[in-house]
């Protein structure tokens, strides 16, 4: 029989995460999911791509009388908004007009109403055209009037424009702040959700099994919930990664491209904090796990931890103003909230240090009481147990 | 040789076990016997450090257990499923490596106990995929395979067919000749009497007999069958005897006052003749429902 020398021995723990990372990258449910979701990334990128790029062409139909504007319409397009062209459909009157747009064969009709122009389309409006088609019928007005009173349209405009202009950052970069604020509430929101169900899963397995019982006796059951966290969050943060990588990737080939550089520093700031809070909503899953004694009890146990993840989801999207603010220092909600303001531009370095630190601290309090609940909970057989019962319960 | 002195464990008002006391020898197999709730289980687990202790301690070769020490015992819980889905060979090789085994080590000791077992072509297939008999095989090769110094086995017959009962049998008895202790419980009576050299027979959360089997045999009541030419329901006459049974010409008498069998025997003799004269060794579920009754 072999010996059991003193040396060489990997921690408990370490051969528990190994066991955890192993058994899910060779789940073929677990590889399908991750491809199918990465298929979607690149996908949506491809659909950005492929939208900036494709120019929609408009029929527009007109009577003889107003072809000069329609005509203008058509030349001018391009040029006000390079995805729009438009065509001309020459019609005899206003009720071939109609149904041409009924029909289908025009996507609008262009006409003399009693106060200006109408652009009548079937079912619903055509935004980027009815843009186009403002911005014609009011140069051609303006044209006329100009020459009635003996100028040009140039000197009229003279001094009257308007453009914007941004102190902190620049218009697409906030909105590319909020695209990647939701994509990294969702990713966090969905990582803490499924890798988490797994982790109460796969807890209450070795308790229904006895497994446990045998682990118990191998490596003290700290090491084995350490052994669990550290597995699963290895494995989450790496999926968020490959997700943030392709999806980085993927925007690069976009027209918001340029952008991407300034994403890079906060998207630093997101794997930290995500580290942190999904270590600290881990410990929690173990422990709604180890308090279930069989998996059909797991989604009871779990539910206020269902609800909490979702409250940091929700608290990431909806809520505003100073209240955002105060959350973005409070755990859990912190390790969304921070670097979303981080990356929105609202926060400063020394508010995501804090917030970090509480955080840590956070995470470090819950890892030890969740502990103390999943050793005392781990070996209890008899049905479903409370948090107040686990904590007291004796050993 | 493992120690149990004083063990005691209350769930909120019940004790589920109270000051069990016994050995466990070097190189025999100990039996535990006794009822569902007797705490049998409860027992074990607390011997193997799973389950935290009330009053009482476990020595191990003469000094309190430690963690170390129990890590290095091999402990088969009493309901029983590894890793469903995990492969055979892997999970074995894990739980080696958790005892403390190299990889290497770890992967040659799992292999060789599946070839011995007869599972060697079944290694990488998953778990769930064996039979019961042969799950309970590899539950058996997790509690050996890293060579424990002690054994403490719950309920390792259980579900097991006769031949699986046999090689059971077999590997304990392997074990216990290379000098380990060896506790395992078990319902089946008549298998831990072939079995066992000593007894540890639990009621109600304590220990209501313990010693090697002989032993508790002679502790039981000395029975006398006797059977006679004719009629034999005068032995009811017969002063400190108890008649358990008399059928025709045969009886079973029990001795109450010491001497009694010979004055039966004087008597018998003047009667007719003796055709049987025998003392009645009683079977181990007798002494278990006397012990138990108690």
């Amino acid at each position: 029989m072999s010996s059991v020398p003193s040396t060489q021995r990997e921690a408990g723990w370490a051969l528990v995460a190994r066991r955890e990372i192993v058994v899910k990258i060779t789940d073929r449910a677990f590889l399908i999911g991750t491809l199918v979701t990465l298929l979607l990334i690149g996908g949506l990128m491809g659909y950005q791509v492929w939208d900036a790029g494709r120019t929609a062409t408009y029929t527009v139909a007109a009577t003889s009388d107003v072809r000069p504007v329609a005509d203008r319409l058509a030349s001018d397009a391009p040029s006000l908004d390079e995805q729009v062209a438009v065509e001309v459909d020459a019609v005899a009157d206003d009720a071939a007009a109609r149904a041409a747009v009924r029909s289908g064969d025009a996507d609008a009709w262009l006409h003399r109403g009693d106060d200006g122009w109408v652009l009548t389309t079937d079912s619903e409006e055509k935004g980027a055209l009815t843009r186009v088609t403002q911005d014609v019928v009011r140069d051609v007005a303006l044209e006329e009037q100009a020459a009635d009173l003996g100028t040009t349209v140039q000197r009229l405009r003279a001094g009257s424009t308007v453009t914007t202009a941004l102190l902190r950052g620049d218009a697409e970069q906030s909105q590319l702040a909020g695209g990647v604020a939701y994509a990294f509430a969702f990713l966090f929101y969905v990582a803490t959700l499924t890798f988490g169900i797994t982790l109460a899963n796969s807890v209450v397995e070795e308790k229904q099994s006895r497994v446990v019982e045998i682990i118990a006796t191998s490596v003290p059951v700290r090491q084995l919930l350490i052994g669990k966290v550290v597995g699963n969050s290895v494995l989450a943060i790496a999926q968020m990664l490959l997700y943030a990588g392709v999806g980085l990737v993927g925007l690069s080939f976009t027209p918001y491209a340029s952008l991407v550089p300034g994403v890079g520093g906060p998207v630093a700031w997101f794997v930290a904090f995500f580290v942190a809070g999904f270590v600290a909503l881990a410990a929690l899953w173990a422990v709604a796990g180890a308090l279930a004694s069989r998996v059909e009890e797991v989604q009871s146990t779990a539910t206020p931890l269902t609800f909490l993840v979702l409250a940091v989801f929700l608290g990431a999207l909806l809520v505003t103003g100073t209240a955002r603010t105060v959350l973005s220092f409070v755990p859990p909600f912190s390790a969304v909230l921070m670097p979303t303001r981080l990356l929105e531009g609202d926060a400063t370095w020394w508010q995501a240090v804090l917030a970090f630190a509480l955080l840590l601290a956070a995470a470090g309090g819950v890892v030890v009481a969740a502990e103390r609940l999943y050793r005392r909970s781990l070996l209890q057989t008899g049905g479903k147990l409370s948090m107040r019962q686990a904590w007291s319960a004796p050993e | 040789m493992l120690e149990i002195e004083g063990l005691t464990r209350r769930f909120g008002d019940v004790t589920a076990v109270d000051d069990v006391s016994f050995d466990v020898r070097d190189g025999i197999l100990t039996g535990f016997v006794g009822g569902n709730g007797a705490g049998k289980t409860t027992t074990m687990r607390m011997v193997m450090g799973v389950l935290g202790i009330d009053a009482g301690r476990v020595l191990w070769q003469g000094r309190p257990v430690t963690a170390a020490d129990q890590r290095r015992f091999g402990y088969m819980p009493e309901e029983r499923g590894l890793y469903p889905k995990q492969r055979v060979l892997d999970q074995l090789v894990y739980l080696a490596r958790l005892k403390g085994l190299p990889d290497a080590a770890a992967r040659r000791t799992a292999q060789e106990h599946l070839e011995r077992f007869g599972l060697a072509e079944r290694a990488e297939d998953r778990l769930q995929a064996l039979s019961l008999g042969n799950q309970q095989r590899v539950q058996i090769i997790a509690a050996l395979l890293h060579g424990p110094t002690a054994l403490v086995l719950d309920e390792p017959f259980s579900g097991l067919d006769p031949s699986a009962v046999d090689a059971m049998a077999d590997i304990l008895r392997e074990h216990a000749s290379t000098g380990v202790p060896v506790l395992f419980s078990s319902h089946q009576l008549d298998l831990v009497e072939r079995l066992c050299d000593r007894l540890v027979i639990l009621g109600h959360g304590r220990v209501v007999a313990v010693g090697g089997v002989d032993e508790l045999r002679a502790q039981g009541p000395v029975r006398y069958r006797l059977a006679l030419d004719r009629d034999a329901g005068w032995v009811r006459e017969v002063r400190g005897l108890h008649v358990v049974d008399v059928e025709g010409p045969v009886a079973l008498v029990e001795v109450v006052e010491d001497g009694a069998e010979q004055a039966l025997l004087r008597e018998a003799a003047g009667r007719g003749a003796v055709r049987e004269f025998t003392p009645v060794r009683p079977a181990l579920a007798d002494i278990y429902r006397e012990v138990a009754a108690r």
